[in-house]
Parts: C-alpha cells; structure tokens; sequence
C-alpha cells in the first residue's frame, strides 16, 4: 500500500516537473540565443536603405538631393523642347516599366541606359541596349559624367544637358 | 561562453527534461520506483554528446540550439513511442543511433565547405525525382493504407519521398539561384519551370494517391520560388494552381474525396455505406473511426494531461484504439499524456526550431545557402503545421510524420540530414562574421 502511494505520489511529482523543466528549457535556449545576439554586432546588412538613410541623416548633414535638368531636342515620342527634371536614378528604354518611356522610338532598346543625377553632375550609362548610347556622338562604354550642353542620343532621340 | 559549451549546457538540461519524462513512463510500466531507465537517457544523450564533439570540430561556430532541441523532441518521441510498445521504442533507438552517424559523417565530409553541394544540383534533382517515383515501379514499391510511398527490398521498408524532399531542396537552391534573375522579371517564357514543377507534384500527387507529400514538397517549392525572387504573385498563381489541379484531381481520387468527407463530417447520425466491411455503418465506427479516438484522446488529455505513461491507448482487452498511434498520431498520444501545456511545448520547441532556421538564412551570405536553409526550415514548419493540423481536424488529415517525434526510420535518418546541413550553414554564416 505504501509503495503504491509513493508511486502516485513520484508520478505527480514527475508529470509537474517534466512540464516545468520543459518550459524552462525552451526558456533556456531562447535566452542563450537572445544574449548571443548582443554580443556579435549587428551587420549593416540587416537595415533596410530607409533605415540607413534616417540613421545616416542624424550624423551627417544635410546634403541638397541631386538634381538635373535635360531637354528635349529632337524625339518621334517626347516633345521637342520640353523639359524633363531628374531626382533619382531613372531609366530610359522603350519599355513600359521605364521612367522615361520612348515607346515610339523603333531604334531604342526595351532597357536602354540610365540617368543617375549625382552631387558631382548628371551620370549616363548604357545598359545593354542595342544600337548603344551616344555622348555627343561617341559611343559610351561604361557610366561617364556629363556637363551641360552634352547632347545624349538614344535611338532616335536627342537629350540635351542643361544643368 | 563559446557557441560549443552554451550547446553541452543546453544538451545537458535537455537530457534533464528528458529524464522526468523517461523516470514518469517507467514508473508506470513497471509498477515500481527505480533508475533503471538512466540507461535509456545516457545512451540517448551519450549518442548526441557524440555529435556534439564531432561538432566542436567540425562546424565550432554553429548555431548552439540546434541540437538541443533536436535532442529534446527525439527524446519525447522515443518516450512516448517506448510507452507505446518498447519493441518499436528499440529499433526507434538504432535508428536514432544511424541518423546520428549519418549527422556526424555528413558534418565530417562537407566541413570546409557544403557549396560543393550546389554544383552537383541536376544530379540532386534527378535523384529527387527518381526516388519519388520508386514507388511506382511494380514489384518494388508496397502499399500501406492506401498510399503508394514505400519500397520493400528483402525485409527493409523504405519510404523514398522523405530523402526525396531534402534531395529536390538542394535542386532548387541551386537552380532558383541561377534563375532568380530572370524569374524576378515575370517575363512568361520563365514560367516553363514553374509549370514543369506543378505537373511533377500533380503526377506524385496521382501516382501515389498521397495529398499530404504533394503539398508539403509544392508549398517548398513556393516558398523558395518566393525567397528567390520576393515576388507575391509566384505564390498566388502556384496556390491558385495547386488548387485547380486538385480540384479537377478531386473526383478521379476516393481516397482523397474521403479524407475531405472524414474531415468535415466525422460523426454521422445515420448508418452509412462502409466501404472497409461492405455494411452500413455510423461514419465514427467506420472511415473517420481512427481521427474520432483520437480526438477523445486529445480531449482526454485536458490541460495538464493524464501523467507520461499513465494515458489509455487501447481498450479493457489491450486492443490498441488508435491505429498507427506512434506514427501520423503520435502528437493525440503527446497531447493526452502530456496535455495542452505539454503538447504547445512541443509545438514551440518546432517554432524555435524554425525561428533559428530563419535567422540562418538571413545571416547567411550567399543566395544558395539563404535558399537551401529557407527550403528546410520551412519545411519542418509545413510539414509539423499539416501533420498536427490534420489530427486536430483543422485541415484534411494526411499521413506524413511529425518531424523528429514520430516512429519511422526513413524519416529520421532524412531530418539528421537536415539537420546537418543546417548546422553547416549556421557555422559558415556566423564564423565569417567573426572573422570579418
């Protein structure tokens, strides 16, 4: 009698303490884990452009986001002598997923070359098109600066460098 | 305290856990207090102290949860198994034993460097596909419940599908690594693949008249498809097609019309057409007889659960209630013996499992790697959420194991492989932000 009621009583014991220890375990390993994150540094890999962006804005000063003007010169899909004004990287190509669409213009390729403003002035480069991309009639190779008063040939259209 | 010792410390107080569980089912088995079942713990736990040391030298920097809690959920799984039958619970045991040899050995070949893996990819996913489609071979293959998945050579019963998945894992690690480029653009030439693959899985899906594998090895093809290109409309469109595929597969396949009837009408009023005695029969005594027990069972368990060895299984006379209680429903008898606070502790050892694996795919710094970890643990997580789903009755019960609890070799021997190679990744991934 008494065996069989120091047996219930080890079982109770043992079925509290298993589901203790087990909770405690996972309590455990997440923990070991969570310390371990903040000993090995952070990479910079983990932040998002935003957040590097926000971070960087807190240290550094304000920089005037760049900026370029091009004009239209002669084109089958733009208005000639219009204006176009650029901020960010910006693609150009036949394509419609393109920022500037030359979907009219039959000797562009579907991804043509970019525009990139930068602080030091207007950057081209051409990206695998076809018929390639001309600085003031020479071809490019690889991202070249340009001043104002380049004329930039993409297809059949001409981009003139204003600012 | 290095990545090594935090994992010796973490296995130690897994072996603790382990213990109470191991003391609670032979104190009922026995009728008696006594310590003779530290043997099974210290045979257990001295098989992972050896993956352990080989693991100090082999991959120093890896991820130091791991095998803990691998440790702890084979440990589980192999109680509630030895309390089930403790025949089964000693070949359980030799197969925990070669999946631990096949963990070191793979851990030893691949230490410098698993990457060799990704130039072998087409070799990968040709064998994926051959030894999915094994079964299928007459005189080879062997039919268990209605489902075509093993291949019987001699006395050995092998079930190629769980090699299969790791092996097609590999594959598309490699191959989306290639591709994602051209994927990520959605031009539809690039599509081919993608259709390819939902043929495949819809021809397994026919073949082996086996909805539980199809979806779990299409929903990691999504995933990775997703991890490699983040494009959401990959998803939608595999989703939208596994379902089409289904629903138009839907009548041509009983088996898998009578799982959907068990799922949502498991209990009858009247008698129906039987179609295991040929009578009319209440569905409950009938088709869905196995998912209804074993929802009493899990019902039986309550909150804090019946005690480890103390639930009941089988009937005044010793027949066994459920069938294949220590395989697809291992976690009914988890639930009962352990209850709902028990069996949620497995399921979140599952989740923390998962939550490393995610974070080695971030951390990770080349896309075949971020890719392979990203298939495997989410996995483990599809194949946990429909084999657990299944037996509660929140989605249509399919028969596949609950990964690293269930009785099964060929399951076993597949997830240390798993293992290995996530602790390969884990280790390359933290030790060159060390070293950097």
């Amino acid at each position: 009698m008494t065996t069989a009621l120091d047996t219930e009583q080890t079982l109770l014991v043992l079925k509290i303490a298993f589901l203790v220890l087990l909770y405690l375990f996972i309590w455990a390993v997440v923990r070991s884990v969570t310390r371990d994150l903040r000993s090995v540094p952070q990479e910079s890999i983990v932040l998002s452009a935003k957040e590097a962006n926000e971070l960087r804005a807190r240290y550094e000063p304000v920089v005037p986001t760049p900026f370029a003007r091009i004009l239209v010169l002669e084109s089958p899909t733009l208005q000639p002598g219009s204006t176009i004004e650029l901020r960010e990287p910006t693609r150009v190509g036949r394509g419609g997923e393109n920022t500037i669409r030359l979907d009219g213009d039959d000797f562009a390729s579907t991804r043509h070359a970019m525009l990139e403003p930068r602080p030091d002035g207007l950057w081209v480069e051409d990206i695998g098109s076809t018929n390639g991309t001309l600085v003031n009639g020479a071809r490019v190779t690889t991202a070249r600066l340009l001043v104002p008063g380049d004329v930039v040939r993409i297809g059949k259209t001409d981009l003139q460098v204003e600012t | 305290m290095s990545a090594r010792n935090r994992e010796l410390l973490n296995l130690g107080f897994a072996a603790l856990v382990a213990s109470a569980a191991f003391a609670s089912v032979s104190i009922v088995g026995t009728g008696l207090v006594t310590t003779h079942w530290l043997g099974y713990v210290g045979v257990i736990f001295g098989l992972y102290l050896v993956a352990h040391v080989v693991g100090r030298f082999a991959v120093p920097y890896a991820d130091p949860t791991l095998l803990p809690i691998v440790g702890l959920l084979t440990a589980i799984g192999l109680t509630v198994i030895y309390r089930l039958g403790p025949e089964d619970a000693r070949r359980q045991a030799v197969w925990i034993a070669i999946g631990i040899g096949i963990l070191c050995a793979t851990l030893f070949w691949l230490r410098f460097d698993y990457r060799v893996l990704e130039r072998y990819k087409y070799l990968f996913g040709i064998s994926a596909i051959v030894l999915l489609m094994l079964p299928s071979i007459p005189g080879l293959g062997h039919r268990v419940n209605g489902a075509n998945l093993w291949i019987k050579v001699g006395a050995m019963q092998f079930q190629p599908g769980e090699l299969a998945k790791i092996f097609m894992i590999i594959f598309l690690a490699g191959y989306l690594r290639d591709k994602r480029e051209a994927l990520a653009q959605g031009r539809l030439k690039d599509l081919g693949p993608l259709l390819l693959i939902w043929g495949a899985a819809m021809l397994v899906l026919v073949q082996t008249s086996d909805l539980g594998s199809a979806l779990l090895n299409f929903g990691i093809f999504l995933a990775m498809v997703y991890a490699a290109t983040g494009r959401l409309v990959y998803v939608g469109a595999g989703i939208a097609l596994f379902l089409a595929g289904s629903a138009a597969l839907y009548n041509a396949l009983d088996r898998v019309q009578q799982r959907v009837t068990v799922w949502l009408h498991p209990w009858t009023d009247d008698k129906v057409f039987c179609a295991i005695n040929g009578k009319l029969e209440y569905r409950q005594n009938c088709d869905s007889y196995q998912l209804v027990k074993s929802l009493y069972s899990i019902a039986n368990g309550g909150f804090g659960g019946t005690g480890l060895g103390k639930g009941t299984f089988t009937t005044v006379d010793g027949v066994q209630l459920i069938p294949y209680l220590n395989t697809d429903f291992i976690y009914s008898a988890i639930a009962q013996e352990a209850g709902l606070i028990g069996a949620a502790a497995v399921l979140l050892l599952v989740m923390v499992l998962v939550a490393r694996g995610m974070r080695i795919a971030l951390i990770a710094q080349d896309g075949f790697s971020k890719l392979l970890v990203t298939g495997l643990t989410f996995g483990l997580a599809l194949q946990t959420f429909i084999i657990v789903g299944g037996v509660l009755r929140v989605v249509p019960l399919t028969g596949i194991t609950l990964p690293f609890i269930s009785y099964g070799g060929s399951s076993i021997l597949a997830n240390f492989v798993m293992l290995a190679l996530l602790l390969l990744v884990s280790n390359r991934a933290t030790a060159t932000a060390v070293n950097r």
